[in-house]
């Protein structure tokens, strides 16, 4: 019986292009809605994950009490060992080290005397291990303005800002004059890969990027970070499972009075996002609902005039002796399967936009001159769990209640007025 | 003429003004100990910090207060860093990047090789006499030396440390412990001194141990382990052509 | 006028299903003025709390002076002239002595900035009449506060050098913490009255930058630089401006689905009323005025969505332009003024646009699928037959 009903849904066009175009439509609306949504809320959140929190962050817990000063003299040692057991431990995130740190960046003349400096800050992550995505988390491929990444060890990328007040271009050195863990002066020497513009003012004034390894030997922190961090795998903020990873790790040195022992944080623990995390929660919540509900009133109303439109066939298909069970049943699985086409063709085309947008993303800050923000200007699509099944609220579900619906109307049509209805 | 030769007298005979003299003659006899025309001296300076200490050694080169050179010889990391001072200007050159960094502004705040010392606390360069004006605050015994207590007070404005407390071996004429003040009379810093040893007709006291009051920590120990007064440095030592040689 | 009576009654007819069509229609209008309503209420606080507690009318800055970069501060302070110093005592403009230093909290040492300002200066809303009451004391903001671990009563180690290079250190009492939305002025900043600040580095009568009083535009004179309101406020712009452009993807995308359930309807009433179409037309009507009959539909729904949105969402809207919502601090840290309240804030042209562009948004969907009935045959119309 499906496949009659769905060859009649296929020949009448009516009943199928008209419907699965609406719900489509919708479908598609409400995946990229969520999608967008989630994004936009999100945005703050990955913003500083990925640039500071990570999902999870390990620290020493004296370089927690300051972490807003960047105290490498404090920093965590023996993170080699420290990573691979972290990983090991909790293979469901991707743990990598990191140090921030400042200094001074010096220009040289052709005799190699200061020429110009500048504040540095710099970021050391890891660029050169095959499968790193600290590049990507960092966002430094859109944020090149000129150049490339670093290829090997002593180069690095700076702050297009500063290049151009001091007039550095590409494979020029520049000289990263800081002090050491331990205090010690540190000098290296960097080629300049490319220059970045991240629309952050503390980081276009004088940022230097590097890799780790590089940021290891200069600063004399052989095995040594400032800060491990936590990304789950899925690139997705899981609360609850960052509080069960956290809380794990923290119970092995519970009794660990060392002010040097490590001491994980989430993400919520971090940069006051708890609120953040909070509001965005109940908000996108909200407005998902809003949403959804909304949509799932439109599709229904599709739904029930699919089934209004439908009164002449019925009232037919009544008069030739057609069960009221039966004709109620085949409408039900016709709006499944119209809702079931709907869905997916509109999933389908809803997840592909959303990925676009996930990927390059809406910019509306260009348009405005000279600001320079800590924000996100750029804002993305965000594709999650949800974004899969959602849009079969609406397309689905709507979809068929509003048919059932209308449906329930054939019970009320009885047999005697049907012809009288029809002849005209 | 009579008045103001009695005036004078009167002057002269003022207790303060006694004192005043002592102080400066104190003074006098302890920077005849510890200036020179130039001098050589090879270092070990230790550095506590929470975690660890480390050792540096280096060797310094100086012709009187307003130049000097100084090269690290270990640990590795910092062997062949060489620093030079010119009146108010410093310049280090590291051998590993082959450059020449001058430091200056708010940089100069910063500590020496995570020691107690800043950078700045090794620009200024005057004679204490010719700065501070000093008198005799008391005596005290130190380690069971006799010393003289003298505060000095800045004569000028652009000092560094306006108020200084210097604790000076009565017998010796040695500083062993001092104390640098703010204006507003905070103690910023502490430095004693100890080991004085005779060298070359002199006594010169060969450890110092730096603390930065405002900083929690043990200190800088810094001892010398050679000194040598009025040696023949050569002039080109103390050019930036030097810095990388 | 007749088309709207019977564009009401159809309308009112459809029943229940019409009221869903109005009510996601109106959900999109209240949602529109909401989010508009916000990020212009965030807006105007944000100008606001940074214009009154920072920036004021525009600023005088000295010419070397570059607020990121710490190394201009030191040589960025020049003498008042005569004529700044009787504005500054006549309220217009007030001067900020801004100095590096390092604090001593806990025995680490962190580099802070001091911030003379005059105790009884009206320019800025900074609480600088505690200054007035606790002349040796100091104010800082609350994330100055929690950084340093310091509350009211504390005291701050502070060290210095004055303008000659020699050191100075004091112990500040922590005479007061304000609380603002504004980061800049609070992160890393301890504020001292200017005399005070300026006998500490020995700069008499010196400053670094001065804040102009609302509305007032002091003259650049040598080594002053003007900035003015608009180029301190860019960046706000800039973020306020990339708010509004996600916010509109947000309704952009809920007015399309009210317009998708109105269009539906539409399509399907034109189909199920041909016979109506058909008499209209018998009976003499233009096809133009059959359009306008079916279009007006469309933009009375959209009204009546209208009328519905103010009944549910007038006191909502109301209710939150009055009480606010709270706003979490968590971009405060990334330094930009967000109170932790924002109170929405309804303009006349948001409101008259946004009904403008639900009618037409509505009457165009509307018309759309009316402009069939120009191709009907009025005959077969009549008579139902589909076409």
């Amino acid at each position: 019986m499906i496949r009659f009903l769905i060859k009649g849904i296929l020949r009448d066009p009516n009943r199928s292009v008209l419907p699965v175009l609406v719900i489509s439509i919708g479908v598609f609306l409400s995946v990229l809605f969520s999608a967008w949504f989630s994004g936009v809320f999100s945005d703050m959140i990955r913003l500083n994950a990925n640039f500071s929190t990570g999902h999870l962050k390990v620290m020493t817990r004296a370089y927690a009490e300051n972490a807003e000063q960047m105290p490498n003299d404090l920093a965590l040692l023996e993170t080699g060992s420290l990573v691979a057991d972290l990983q090991r431990q909790f293979p469901q995130l991707d743990w990598t080290q990191r140090i921030r740190f400042g200094g001074l960046l010096d220009v040289a003349d052709a005799e190699g005397n200061t020429r110009a400096q500048g504040m540095a800050a710099g970021y050391a992550v890891d660029l050169f291990s095959p499968g790193s995505r600290e590049a990507e988390r960092m966002n430094i491929m859109p944020a090149i303005v000129e150049g490339r990444l670093p290829a090997q060890p002593g180069e690095a990328l700076i702050s297009d800002d500063f290049a151009r007040r001091f007039k550095v271009g590409l494979g020029d050195t520049v000289t990263l004059f800081g002090s050491t863990m331990d205090g010690g002066m540190s000098f290296a020497n960097f080629a300049v890969a490319g220059t970045v513009r991240f629309g952050m003012p503390v980081l276009d004034r004088g940022a230097i990027i590097v890799d780790i390894t590089d940021a290891q030997s200069a600063l004399d922190m052989q095995d040594a970070a400032g800060e491990v961090l936590g990304f789950f795998k899925s690139d997705q903020y899981e609360e609850a499972a960052a509080l069960e990873v956290k809380t794990a790790f923290n119970a092995r040195f519970q009794n660990d009075d060392d002010e040097f022992a490590p001491l994980m944080q989430r993400l919520n623990d971090q940069n006051g996002l708890e609120e953040y995390l909070v509001l965005s929660k109940s908000m996108s919540g909200i407005m998902i609902f809003v949403f959804i509900f909304a949509m799932s009133i439109v599709l229904w109303n599709t739904g029930l005039l699919g089934g209004l439109r439908r009164y002449n066939e019925f009232g037919i298909r009544l008069a030739m002796g057609e069960e009221k069970k039966r004709l109620f049943r085949s409408l039900i699985i016709e709006s499944v399967v119209i809702g079931l086409a709907g869905s997916v063709l509109g999933t389908a085309l809803g997840l592909s936009a959303a990925y676009y947008l996930q990927e390059t993303g809406l910019d509306f800050g260009s348009a405005v001159q000279g600001g320079s923000m800590m924000m996100p200007t750029v804002f993305r699509a965000h594709i999650g769990a949800q974004t899969f099944y959602i849009g079969f609220i609406p397309g689905l579900f709507s979809m068929v209640l509003g048919n059932a619906l209308s449906g329930l109307g054939i019970y009320r049509r009885k047999t005697a007025e049907l012809f009288k209805e029809l002849s005209v | 003429m009579k008045i103001i030769f009695i005036f004078t007298l009167f002057l002269l005979l003022s207790p303060a003004l006694v004192q005043q003299n002592d102080a400066n003659a104190i003074l006098r006899k302890v920077e005849q100990n510890m200036s020179s025309d130039n001098r050589v001296f090879e270092s070990e300076m230790t550095i506590r910090g929470k975690r660890n200490s480390r050792t540096i050694t280096s060797r310094s080169y100086s012709v009187g207060d307003k130049k000097s050179f100084t090269e690290y010889l270990s640990p590795a990391r910092e062997a062949g860093t060489k620093m030079l001072k010119l009146e108010n200007q410093l310049w280090i050159y590291s051998p590993s990047t082959d450059r020449t960094i001058q430091i200056s502004g708010h940089l100069l705040r910063q500590s020496v090789m995570g020691s107690d010392l800043s950078y700045e606390d090794m620009m200024d360069d005057r004679k204490i006499t010719d700065v501070y004006s000093a008198k005799v605050a008391g005596e005290e015994t130190l380690d069971g030396r006799k010393t003289w207590v003298l505060e000095l007070t800045a004569k000028v404005a652009d000092l560094a440390y306006h108020r200084r407390k210097m604790w000076v071996d009565a017998e010796r004429y040695v500083p062993l412990k001092e104390e640098l003040y703010a204006k507003s009379g905070q103690l910023l810093k502490r430095t004693t001194l100890s080991n004085v040893q005779k060298i070359q007709g002199r006594w010169f006291p060969l450890n110092v141990v730096y603390k930065d009051m405002l900083k929690a920590g043990e200190g800088t120990e810094f001892k010398m382990t050679s000194v040598k007064f009025n040696q023949d440095i050569p002039a080109s030592m103390f050019t930036k052509a030097a810095l990388k040689q | 006028m007749i088309a709207i009576q019977l564009a009401l009654k159809n309308i009112l007819g459809a029943g229940w299903r019409s009221l869903l069509n109005i009510a996601v229609l109106s959900l999109a209008f209240v949602i529109i003025l909401w989010h508009n309503g916000t990020i212009d209420g965030w807006n105007q606080q944000a100008r606001k709390d940074t214009q009154e507690w920072e920036i004021g009318g525009g600023q005088l800055w000295h010419s070397a002076y570059d607020p990121l970069d710490p190394l201009s501060i030191q040589d960025a302070h020049a003498p008042l002239s005569a004529d700044m110093t009787r504005l500054a005592g006549q309220g217009q403009l007030a001067p900020i002595l801004a100095v590096q230093a390092s604090a001593f909290p806990q025995g680490r040492m962190q580099g802070v900035l001091l911030k003379g300002i005059d105790p009884e200066q009206k320019v800025l809303k900074i609480p600088t009449e505690i200054l007035q009451k606790n002349p040796d004391g100091a104010l800082i903001g609350k994330r100055m506060a929690q950084a340093l671990k310091l509350k009211t009563g504390d005291a701050l180690l502070v060290r210095w050098r004055d303008s000659q290079g020699a050191f100075d250190a004091l112990e500040l009492n922590i005479a007061g913490i304000f609380d603002c939305n504004v980061p800049s002025i609070d992160a890393g900043q301890i504020w001292l009255p200017i005399e005070r600040l300026q006998t500490m580095m020995n700069l008499p009568g010196e400053a670094t930058l001065m804040v102009a009083a609302s509305g007032f535009r002091p003259a650049e004179t040598s080594p002053w630089v003007f900035q003015s309101e608009d180029v301190l406020l860019a960046d706000l712009n800039t973020i306020i401006q990339s708010k509004k452009g996600s916010g509109a993807v947000l309704y952009g995308l809920l007015m399309i689905i009210a317009l998708l359930a109105i269009f539906d309807t539409q399509v399907l009433s034109i189909f199920r009323r041909q016979r109506e179409i058909g008499t209209y037309i018998a009976l003499g009507m233009t096809r133009r005025q059959v359009i306008g009959i079916f279009t007006v539909e469309g933009s009375v729904y959209s009204i009546l969505a209208i009328v519905l949105g103010a009944l549910y969402g007038g006191p909502f809207l109301w209710y939150l332009a009055k009480y606010g919502w709270a706003m979490p601090t968590g971009g405060q840290d990334m330094g930009i003024s967000i109170s932790d309240r924002i109170y929405p804030v309804y303009g006349t042209g948001l409101v008259l646009g946004t009904i403008i562009l639900v009618v037409i948004a509505a009457t165009v969907v509307s018309f759309l699928p009316a402009r069939k009935i120009a191709r009907l045959n009025p005959t077969d119309a009549i008579k139902g037959k589909i076409q």
